[in-house]
């Protein structure tokens, strides 16, 4: 059925408001601490380092305390969250090094809690708002919940710190609340505008009940919202004694020179290049069980001086699936590749580096959804093809630059590979759990080197992936492998790294089986796009075999090592399923690599071999894709190599008759 | 003075696109590729990195579409996109004092 307009849902479409107009709606309902320009101008560059140094650390340490404490594996061995520090008005000062895509919009829901909250039911010392509203902020679709605390001094709001990690469950149609049969956010979980769950440094545990009633997993959610608070303490213990040491006003003046500095580097660096648009497009295809379509998102970039243009015109209606995102979603698709090819050298302060840029975007499209539009799998559906969108356009700019070049990088696996697995575990408790394995992307290729092999997501740079042990022991599975993959990374003068697979099978629960939600899609067309003639990245690939002998296999001391050793039916899975896995059913997941750079004709022989020899290209792909003759044992046969490459070279473009310039 | 687009093309003053190649003319600023020799194939013929065919998951046609230099054939773009959409990739750098 169509998206019907819900009425009142315009409350909740946040925007980014600027200072000015925050200071004006909260008006006299709350003193905000601020400094003057004087102070800013005043700092010593060394007391400047070192309060800076500091609060990158604090970020650091937040993320520390929120794995300690966290039960989830999401959390505690694939680094799925995020922790920022924001200024009094939630502009950020310093962003995490987990996954910038969740914290890329914390300041909008602090914000939007500041102007909205205020007056009532107020915002005081010890209080903290638990945020997971899309339309908000705080996260990318509503399994990311934020937990953003004020800190108070001297009885002003000194300023916000913030944590955001994914919640395995809460909620909705399906296991993990991914539904992939969903057409609107009433399939999905109950999107949550911030409320005060701590109040004066006490749980509400009137509001924690509303809260965790919705989970298939309390216990764990109610762990993790703990984490954050932990996470959030810590951040204000020493954020507390910063400013005890050197005053709030230094403090804040370091802050407030932190966001500037960011803006006038990235500035500076944008004036260095030239000035130019760039266009691209990245697909999504299906965006629910059962649906066949291709969906686009559009970009134009265009950098004139010292700033960028992001428009987005041209994208694509919402649709009724879960893969639209909102305006946070988009942000979050925007601001971590900016942070990572951009900003390598530069303060990961998002309140400066956010001043640099325009967003052009029309409401109602998939990267920019009104209520009630499904956004359940936002962060790697249409967030992520954003973030992929980007990635093409800003690396575009940075090849026209000898020096800034070398900090491109295509497109990065494309998506998230989504497996989820639900049920009763080992110890005969109710799981749920989203399969971190595709946190082993392959990253995309360089100006001047290839990507990584599954180095994982351009903008998790502390991602992880779990050890299989761990999900094993944690999940009623058993993997027969994980394991990179042949050709899964876009072909180039330089490689796109490549991707991996995992492969396992209910093992060891009570019901003998598991459910399994798929979400995973670039299986009718690769999502990791290529540069300069790089290829796209491989397409993901999903099988389930139905009624295997893997029983029988144990039994007789053999373990698999390929689908083809397995008996059974095989399924070859769309990009949305839900389905239960029987204790005889094996599943196979392969996930993206990253796209290539440079024409592959054009790439070393010597490394093609190389990377036939590390299975990281099949021969058949070094002779189809790379013209490369090997011989028996892997050597190139550089004179046959010659012949072929010039062979292909025609083929491949259609004019087998035509003399190629020497 | 000329300055690079990417790996494959320069663009001169005059905002003409050549191959950094082989110097021949391939576009002009406002469309570098205006002159690109375009060819689309099945999507499978981009090499054992397309797993399985597209018509398993959608009804739209997909395909691989490249774009080379018209002298010299260096690949200079290469998508997998559905068949019924223009290529969007396109990059227009500001001609210098325009």
């Amino acid at each position: 059925m169509p998206v019907i307009p819900v009425a009142g849902a315009e409350r909740f479409a946040n925007l980014p408001a600027s200072p000015e107009e925050t200071r004006r709606i909260v008006g006299d309902s709350l003193r905000l601490h601020d400094v003057d320009q004087a102070t800013v101008d005043a700092l010593d560059p060394l007391t400047y380092e070192v309060i800076r140094h500091r609060l990158t650390s604090i970020t650091e340490e937040m993320g520390e305390a929120l794995k300690r404490m966290s039960g989830s594996v999401v959390v505690t061995d694939c680094n799925d969250f995020d922790a920022a520090i924001m200024d009094e008005v939630g502009d950020v000062v310093q962003v995490g090094l987990y996954n910038t895509e969740l914290a890329a919009s914390l300041d909008m829901a602090a914000n939007w809690t500041l102007r909205e909250r205020c007056a009532r039911p107020g915002i005081g010392p010890g209080d903290m708002f638990l945020c997971n509203d899309p339309w908000v902020g705080g996260g990318l679709h509503q399994n990311d919940v934020s937990l953003f605390a004020p800190l108070f001094v001297d009885g002003e709001l000194f300023c916000w710190t913030g944590a955001v990690a994914h919640q395995v469950d809460l909620g909705g149609v399906s296991p993990g609340s991914w539904s992939v049969g969903g057409s609107d956010v009433f399939w999905e979980s109950l999107p949550t505008p911030p409320v005060k769950i701590v109040e004066g440094g006490e749980i509400r545990t009137d509001i924690e009940d509303v809260w965790l009633r919705r989970s298939r997993v309390p216990k764990l959610v109610a762990l993790d919202l703990r984490a954050k608070i932990g996470a959030n303490n810590v951040a204000h213990e020493r954020l507390r004694a910063l400013c005890e040491k050197y005053g709030a006003g230094t403090v804040k003046a370091v802050m407030r020179r932190t966001m500037d500095d960011a803006e006038s580097r990235l500035r500076a660096k944008l004036r260095e290049l030239p000035d130019g648009s760039w266009t691209s497009v990245a697909h999504q295809d299906s965006a629910r069980s059962g649906d066949r379509g291709i969906y686009k998102i559009v970009l134009k970039l265009t950098k004139d001086g010292d700033r960028l243009v992001f428009d987005f015109t041209g994208t694509d209606a919402q649709v009724d699936g879960l893969i639209n995102c909102t305006f946070a979603g988009l942000r979050g698709g925007i601001m971590p590749v900016v942070l990572t090819m951009l900003c390598g050298d530069i303060p990961w302060a998002c309140g400066g580096i956010y001043r640099c840029i325009e967003i052009i975007s029309e409401s109602g499209t998939i990267n920019n959804a009104t209520f009630p539009a499904g956004v359940g799998k936002a962060s790697v559906a249409s967030a992520w093809a954003t973030m992929n969108v980007t990635t093409e356009c800003l690396a575009g700019m940075l090849d026209t630059h000898p020096e800034h070049r070398k900090r491109l990088m295509s497109v990065c696996c494309g998506t998230w590979d989504f497996a989820l697995l639900a049920g009763v575990d080992q110890r005969g408790l109710g799981f749920v759990t989203m399969l971190c394995d595709s946190m082993a992307g392959g990253l995309g290729a360089r100006s001047d080197s290839d990507g990584v092999d599954t180095g994982g997501l351009a903008p998790i740079p502390m991602g992880r992936v779990a050890d299989v042990e761990m999900n094993e022991f944690a999940f009623p599975m058993l993997y027969l492998w994980r394991r990179e993959e042949a050709d899964s990374g876009g072909p180039g003068r330089f490689r796109g790294g490549v991707g991996a697979s995992s492969c396992f099978l209910p093992y060891d629960s009570p019901l003998g089986g598991v459910h399994l939600v798929v979400s995973a899609p670039g299986k009718a067309l690769p999502l990791a796009n290529g540069l300069s003639g790089g290829l796209p990245a491989g397409t993901q690939h999903d099988v389930l075999l139905r009624g295997t002998d893997i029983a029988a296999q144990f039994a007789a001391g053999r373990i698999p090592g390929s689908l083809a050793e397995l008996s059974g039916s095989t399924d070859l899975l769309p990009a949305h399923h839900e389905t239960d896995l029987g204790p005889d059913d094996v599943y196979y997941t392969h996930w993206q690599g990253g796209g290539g750079y440079g024409d592959p004709l054009l790439r070393d022989p010597v490394a093609v071999a190389a990377d036939v020899v590390a299975h990281k290209v099949s021969p058949r792909g070094a002779e189809e894709v790379y013209g490369v003759v090997l011989d028996a044992d892997y050597a190139t046969d550089l004179d046959a190599t010659t012949t072929l490459r010039a062979a292909l070279r025609r083929s491949r473009a259609g004019v087998d008759d035509k003399e190629i310039p020497a | 003075m000329s300055v690079f687009i990417d790996e494959n093309l320069e663009q001169d003053d005059a905002g003409l696109v050549s191959c950094r190649h082989c110097s021949a003319r391939v576009g002009v600023a406002a469309d570098p590729l205006r002159d690109a020799r375009v060819r689309e194939s099945a999507p499978r013929t981009a090499g054992p990195s397309v797993r399985a065919e597209a018509s398993n998951f959608t009804d739209r046609e997909v395909v691989f579409r490249q774009a080379f230099c018209p002298e010299c054939l260096t690949l200079l773009q290469a998508e997998i996109v559905p068949a019924d959409e223009p290529s969007f990739r396109i990059r227009s750098l500001k001609l210098v004092g325009a």
